[in-house]
């Protein structure tokens, strides 16, 4: 459970409680707009949330206080969604990466794929496109728009919170954002844009 | 074309294509040096431009409608009792 090679810290109660209160619970809105983003579920999300904020306390020791508490909760949960959550669900993982590495290292993709989604037909998109996008998205490519585009996550946070090399954080994003441009892409068709 | 030093170079003196400057602006991975020399970058490079004001556009929209607002209120509570009488 632990994050970085952090020494054990110890902590009194009233510190436990503190480093609690403190710097793990401003988080929980995060906590759980990224446990809904991955169930697609809000009692799934709640008790996933819950969940970690309980192995969080109980493993409080390999925290060091003041170090990023948002990046060690992220992959706190991301872990029990995928050790304890992703096992009962029958979803497997669809994902070959390595199909994803040639995709991205091959030069005739340098140009993007979708080029007629136009910035006019996103301001149309007012209702749950984006959000209906973004949740049909396989969970691994869903993940990385989360930590990254919502969140604001760094690369080398993304790698920790993934465990993946930088290098995998990179090249997923750049699918994960094709996917998503191609989703909307066909939604403002759907909706009649991009006729003109 | 200005010919100020490329800050997206390599250490091994590769040059990055159109679409890894792109994809560090978007990560959040440029510094403000790379920032500068996209945004000149972008006054003669149509496709930068407009695959930029795309992307960003896309992840305006996504901060505007994914970020889901409040938790549950009762989740709060919920977390602390149980803490509170596992804790002796
Ligand atoms: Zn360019």
């Amino acid at each position: 459970m632990e994050f970085e090679d952090a020494p054990r810290q110890h902590y009194s109660e009233k510190e436990k409680q503190e480093v609690f209160d403190g710097e793990f619970m401003p988080h929980i809105h995060s906590m759980y707009n990224f446990g809904y983003r991955l169930t697609l579920d809000r009692d799934d999300a709640k008790d996933l949330v819950q969940d970690t904020y309980l192995k969080a306390f109980r493993f409080i020791e390999s925290f060091q206080k003041g170090t990023n508490a948002k990046a060690w909760l992220f992959r706190i949960l991301k872990n029990s969604f995928i050790n304890d959550y992703r096992k009962k669900s029958k979803e497997p993982s669809k994902v070959d990466y390595q199909e994803i590495e040639t995709y991205y290292n091959s030069e005739e993709v340098d140009r993007q794929i979708t080029p007629d989604l136009r910035v006019e037909s996103l301001k149309d998109m007012i209702g749950d496109e984006i959000s209906n996008a973004l949740n049909s998205l396989d969970v691994d490519f869903r993940t990385v728009i989360i930590l990254c585009d919502l969140e604001g996550f760094k690369y080398e946070e993304m790698a920790k919170i993934l465990d993946i090399p930088i290098g995998t954080v990179r090249s997923r994003l750049h699918r994960a954002r094709n996917l998503l441009k191609e989703k909307l892409k066909s939604y403002a068709q759907s909706m009649g844009y991009n006729k003109a | 074309m200005a010919t100020t030093s490329n800050p997206f170079l390599q250490a091994d003196g590769k040059k990055p294509t159109c679409m890894e400057m792109l994809q560090s602006i978007l990560d959040g991975d440029a510094t403000s040096d790379q920032k500068d020399y996209f945004k000149q970058h972008m006054d003669h490079c149509m496709p930068c431009y407009k695959e930029y004001n795309l992307d960003m556009a896309i992840k305006e929209l996504l901060k505007a409608k994914c970020c889901g607002g409040s938790c549950p209120e009762d989740l709060v509570s919920q977390i602390k009792s149980k803490i509170n009488s596992s804790a002796t």
